[in-house]
């Protein structure tokens, strides 16, 4: 994001919004710009599939365009995008189980990139790579949890609302994800 | 007692949030949104946006009403564009504009344009003796208002000097224009009319 004071970056999101309502698609460029990298890599983490995560983001951003008269400007934009995005990437499975059968959520451990970017590696490749590839190979659910609540930073009933899950469905979701996690990555610590 | 996570597992809130996708989908977007044209109102419920009947007989209402109204969408605005002139936000892109591809003279060209410098000269003419007509808050608000217009126009033609080939600085400074053109619009009209002065 930007290194502005909070206030300041609600009123100028709040700006924009409004100027995007109005059907100025340059704030609305804006808005997308500072937000697309929060929300596809929300969609990349959650889908496993940069092609998905593209398309995900990019129906994501339509559908905020379309239904931006129903943002209330006094919440946070970039939640209010998640809430979206993490519904189209949800969407997308359903439509998706309906009409193939998934393949198995656990990948072989030989995949080590799990269709991940190679990119996603930053000051620490190494460490970092091994962790995405980790929660990578989660079951969806547990996933969706870590992800969300892990990574993104919400709370229970935040994550619950936005996945349509019950609030103890997610913690349980988030708990089996830490335990799967802490497994694979630290197998000398399950005694701990 | 909890037991402390490996550090593996609590560097998870460490990962990037945010990763760039491998194309720029802006385009392909910018191109659907319009298509579609403008944000929907929600189609279902009212947003409470609805328009009121107003009294004809209490015209000066109305008129205080919509300035109110401008002063308040001028400022955001406004706040929008000292925001994007601060040199602690990264620099407005300049390449991905279609609609402003005018370049350094789109801004200039708007406001040399004679029709539009005539009838802003005639609106700062009049714009005191309007203002005495307007009740004294208002009135205070519009020369506020009016202030940060221009402390806004002085700015993004600094930024301008900086970067002349801007689009979006050039688009900024256009829109503050219009505010200072909607503004002053409308103070004629709260105050009874181009006729009146």
């Amino acid at each position: 994001m930007v290194p502005a004071a909070q206030s300041d970056w609600i009123e100028w999101e709040a700006g924009l919004v409004q100027r995007a309502r109005g059907g100025d698609v340059r704030a609305f460029e804006r808005l997308y710009r500072d937000h697309i990298g929060g929300v596809y890599g929300l969609c990349l983490r959650m889908t496993r599939d940069p092609a998905a995560a593209e398309d995900c983001a990019q129906e994501a951003f339509f559908n905020a365009w379309r239904a931006l008269e129903r943002f209330e400007t006094r919440s946070s934009f970039g939640t209010w995008l998640h809430r979206i995005a993490v519904n189209v990437v949800l969407n997308r499975r359903r439509k998706r189980a309906a009409q193939v059968e998934l393949p198995p959520l656990m990948t072989d451990p030989d995949e080590e990139s799990g269709g991940l970017p190679e990119e996603w590696t930053l000051d620490t490749p190494v460490e970092v790579h091994e962790i995405e590839t980790a929660v990578g190979d989660l079951p969806e659910g547990a996933r969706d949890a870590l992800v969300l609540c892990g990574i993104y930073g919400y709370s229970h009933g935040e994550a619950s609302q936005m996945l349509g899950i019950a609030e103890g469905t997610c913690k349980a979701q988030l708990h089996r994800a830490r335990a799967l996690l802490r497994a694979k990555l630290e197998p000398g610590s399950q005694s701990l | 007692m909890n037991d402390p996570a490996p550090p593996k597992v609590r560097r998870l809130s460490e990962l990037p949030r945010e990763v760039l996708p491998p194309h720029d989908g802006w385009p392909a977007l910018e191109a659907r949104l319009r298509e579609s044209g403008r944000p929907q109102a929600d189609a279902g419920a009212p947003s409470g946006g609805t328009t009121l009947p107003i009294r004809r007989r209490r015209p000066h209402l109305m008129h205080f009403a919509a300035l109110a109204a401008v002063l308040a969408a001028v400022a955001v605005g406004v706040s929008i564009d000292r925001w994007m002139l601060s040199p602690a936000q990264p620099a407005p892109p300049v390449a991905a504009s279609p609609h402003g591809g005018g370049g350094e003279g789109m801004a200039v060209a708007y406001v040399s344009d004679p029709r539009y410098v005539h009838a802003r000269e005639e609106l700062l003419r009049s714009l005191d003796a309007r203002l005495a007509k307007l009740p004294p808050p208002t009135r205070k608000k519009v020369l506020q208002s009016l202030a940060t217009i221009h402390q806004s126009m002085q700015q993004i033609q600094q930024a301008l000097g900086r970067e002349p080939g801007n689009a979006l600085l050039q688009e900024l400074l256009i829109d503050t224009y219009q505010n200072e053109m909607q503004v002053l619009s409308t103070v004629q009209e709260a105050s009874g009319g181009a006729g009146e002065t």
